[in-house]
């Protein structure tokens, strides 16, 4: 490699970390992410094994068998060393012997059971709440003991007197567990969210109306800046241009503004009798207006920028040319001025596919989705899904599986667009004569 | 179809580029706007097809007073520098573009547009990308589409600039031959002398803004109304001598050496300044009124050679003679003026 090779990597060696930790390793962490079931129930460190209500309900879920789930709840009483050490502490040696030698080992399903046999020693305690007291030093329970470990959780269900089939005890070790396992139930899950399709609708939705608008908006834009005065057209360009230069979130706040029911548009209409309402979330309609609106002006902007240059790349001779050959200033844009924009417009129209489908900032801030999830696009459900989840329970390997489709959608939608633009053709070499 | 300007005034902000300018120009005939860059003449034509309005000033054409009328409808065909052809289109659409915009049927696009293919020798190339062809192919793509719709009047704006020196000799000759085949009244912007002289019936010679002299080629060579004229025609060009009169002839600048004034001219008063013009052709060895001087410079161009003769007060005259005259560099020579052809200016620069 010559020193000249090595400078060049030397100055491209940024550019490669921040593609590195800022694409390559966040899209690797999605697809890891996209295939764990993650959430905040899980934690994204390790887990432990615990039976207590909710799992015995999770158990019975997953399909177990009545019985099985019954016994693991139930408590039962067992004569064991433990249980002797601490009669004899609580009712004295005597007892504590007696037990040991008559009952040690022995086990009982209920309380009740252990009590009639004590009954029938001698040293018992005398009254009947002293036995019940020492009969529950005997009971034993798997409920509500963590086990870092799914050997122990087991050991301690045999210890307990509970058989387990092998089908069983794999059942009881995998649902019960607290932490994140490795699955590949995400996508089957997706597919089964009601309003997954909707969604993918909304996304379809959103990009077509939005390019369209933006695009439709930029050329409009383009065009009449380009036969207005110099001066005039670069003030009204650089009007609208601000949406772009302004903040995101006083952008839309602005349109919230605007839309609310105290706020501009409703005062003005309450002047003539028309009831004040939140115009941005009245009806799914609205809200859709609203969302293509805000997101077509801020694209307009750089179509504007874009098709506007490439306007004024036109030789001024062949517009022209195009007058004294008679076209009308229609037909001047209609034959002469869109036909050489066809490369800015697909290139607009490729560009913002990719970072509409990926982009929901302005839709998160201004309608979240709502109302009642007309306006929830892909992106926004996966981000509602991994991270900010109303029932609080926040799915971080489902939502990564949602981001993944993007990432897929998003890599084949490049390759088509590599395979329209012909790649090769556009980075050859020009082939300008004069 | 006769054009005639009157009092054309053209201004870009605060510049006058054109003031008050007249000129006629007659049917079927091929005018050149001659002169150097920036003297108004591509100012003129874009003010004949409309592209520029005319601040103060009346065009008409024939009888009609276009002045006000957009350049879509004064049916003026436009060969522009670069040929301004449409990159998205073919040759064959190119042509059509000016009937498509008026909407005219199919079939009659497509004879058309196979005639004027024809008559411009580009037949072969309907189907053909203008990026696909060679200048002088564009070239012809481009006076086809100025003459599909039967323009009244062809305006050509510097068409053979972006040509090389073979192509450019036989277009001039094409573009003669179709504008003489056609008849149309034509307009040639150049700034190149043989192209105008070659091509036109009459040439008007602009400087800033100006129309200083406006005649046939053969007049304007030999009888130029001023110093500038003299100047701009001619190829190897005139050379002056600059000097003052005195004793009724003309005594050269830091010199002692006296030519007599060419006959029929009004001589300014005594020890007015005075300049001569001699062109190379008219100073030869064998003609009688000797100037001695020394070959300062040769230049071999084949069938002939050319001489600068430095004269003993340091001007220059120019000499181009028939091969094998055998001079060398730095030989003293006297070779004569043909005092006839001599074009005498005065002070003002205006011819005597």
């Amino acid at each position: 490699m010559r020193r000249a090779h090595l400078l060049g990597l030397g100055f491209l060696s940024p550019a490669l970390a921040i593609i590195l930790m800022l694409f390559l390793i966040p899209v690797l962490l999605t697809v890891m992410f996209s295939f764990t079931n993650m959430s905040t129930a899980t934690g994204i460190s390790g887990g432990a094994y615990e039976i207590n209500a909710a799992s015995l309900r999770k158990l019975a879920d997953a399909g177990a068998q009545e019985s099985f789930v019954e016994t693991l709840g139930k408590e039962s009483f067992v004569v064991d060393d433990a249980g002797i050490t601490a009669a004899a502490a609580a009712y004295g040696e005597q007892f504590a012997n007696e037990v040991g030698s008559q009952m040690l080992g022995e086990r009982f399903s209920s309380r009740r059971d252990l009590e009639r046999a004590f009954r029938k020693l001698k040293s018992r305690p005398r009254s009947t709440r002293d036995i019940k007291k020492a009969a529950d030093l005997f009971k034993r329970s798997v409920l509500n003991i963590r086990f870092e470990t799914a050997g122990g959780l087991v050991d301690a269900v045999t210890d307990n007197g509970i058989e387990m089939t092998p089908d069983q005890q794999e059942l009881l070790t995998k649902t019960i567990y607290t932490g994140w396992t490795w699955t590949s139930d995400n996508f089957a899950l997706m597919a089964q969210i009601p309003y997954v399709w909707r969604v993918a609708g909304n996304t379809v939705l959103y990009v077509v109306l939005t390019l369209a608008a933006s695009v439709g908006m930029g050329l409009f834009l383009a065009i009449t800046t380009f036969y207005l005065p110099s001066s005039a057209a670069s003030s009204f360009r650089a009007i609208w241009f601000l949406p772009r230069i302004l903040p995101n979130v006083i952008f839309v706040l602005m349109w919230k503004w605007l839309a609310w029911d105290t706020g501009f548009l409703s005062s003005l209409l309450a002047n003539f009798g028309v009831p004040p309402r939140n115009w941005m979330l009245d009806t799914g309609v609205n809200a859709w207006v609203f969302i293509v609106l805000i997101n077509g002006i801020v694209g307009a902007s750089l179509g504007m920028i874009l098709f506007g240059s490439a306007i004024k790349s036109i030789p001024q001779s062949m517009l022209h040319a195009s007058e004294v050959d008679g076209a009308s200033r229609w037909q001047q844009i209609r034959y002469i001025i869109l036909p050489q924009l066809r490369w800015p417009i697909m290139f607009i129209c490729a560009y913002s596919t990719l970072s509409l489908l990926t982009s929901f900032e302005y839709i998160l801030l201004s309608t979240d989705g709502g109302p009642g999830g007309a306006t929830e696009v892909w992106s926004l459900m996966a981000f509602h899904t991994a991270l900010d989840n109303y029932a609080g329970n926040l799915q971080y390997g489902l939502g990564a599986a949602m981001a993944l489709m993007l990432v897929i959608v998003g890599i084949l939608a490049s390759l088509v667009y590599l395979r329209i633009f012909n790649f090769n053709d556009l980075v050859a070499k020009p082939r300008i004569e004069q | 179809m006769r054009i005639s300007i009157e009092n054309f005034t053209k201004s870009f902000g605060d510049t006058t580029v054109i003031e008050d300018m007249s000129l006629e120009i007659g049917d079927g005939e091929m005018l050149a706007l001659l002169g150097p860059s920036g003297c108004g003449k591509s100012t003129t034509l874009f003010a004949i097809c409309g592209i520029h309005r005319m601040n103060a000033g009346r065009l008409m054409f024939g009888d009609a007073d276009v002045t006000e009328v957009s350049s879509q409808k004064r049916n003026v065909g436009v060969v522009f520098q670069n040929y301004a052809l449409y990159p998205h289109m073919n040759v064959y659409e190119n042509i059509a573009f000016p009937l498509k915009v008026r909407k005219e049927s199919k079939a009659e696009v497509d004879r058309k547009v196979q005639e004027i293919a024809g008559l411009v020798h580009i037949g072969e190339l309907l189907q053909r990308r203008p990026m696909q062809l060679s200048g002088g192919q564009q070239q012809r793509v481009a006076l086809a589409r100025a003459l599909i719709r039967k323009p009244d009047i062809l305006l050509l704006d510097e068409p053979l600039a972006n040509l090389d020196a073979k192509l450019r000799l036989e277009m001039r000759s094409e573009i003669r031959r179709i504008q003489l085949a056609t008849g149309i009244t034509a307009v040639l912007v150049t700034h190149d002398q043989v192209e105008a002289m070659s091509m036109c019936d009459r040439i008007a010679l602009m400087d800033k803004g100006q129309i200083v002299q406006l005649s046939t080629p053969k007049d304007m060579y030999e009888s130029p109304s001023s110093d500038f004229v003299a100047g701009f025609l001619g190829n190897p060009p005139i050379a002056f001598l600059d000097g003052t009169v005195a004793d009724g002839g003309f005594r050269l600048a830091n010199s002692q050496v006296t030519l007599p004034v060419p006959s029929g001219i009004e001589v300014p008063g005594e020890g007015a300044p005075m300049r001569f013009g001699v062109r190379p052709e008219f100073f030869q060895p064998g003609n009688p009124l000797k100037v001695p001087g020394k070959v300062s410079f040769v230049e071999t161009q084949g069938r002939e050679e050319l001489y600068d003769v430095t004269l003993e007060n340091g001007a220059v005259l120019r000499s181009i003679q028939s091969q094998n005259a055998g001079f060398k560099l730095g030989q003293e020579v006297s070779w004569g003026i043909e005092q006839d052809r001599v074009l005498a200016f005065g002070p003002d620069g205006n011819r005597l």
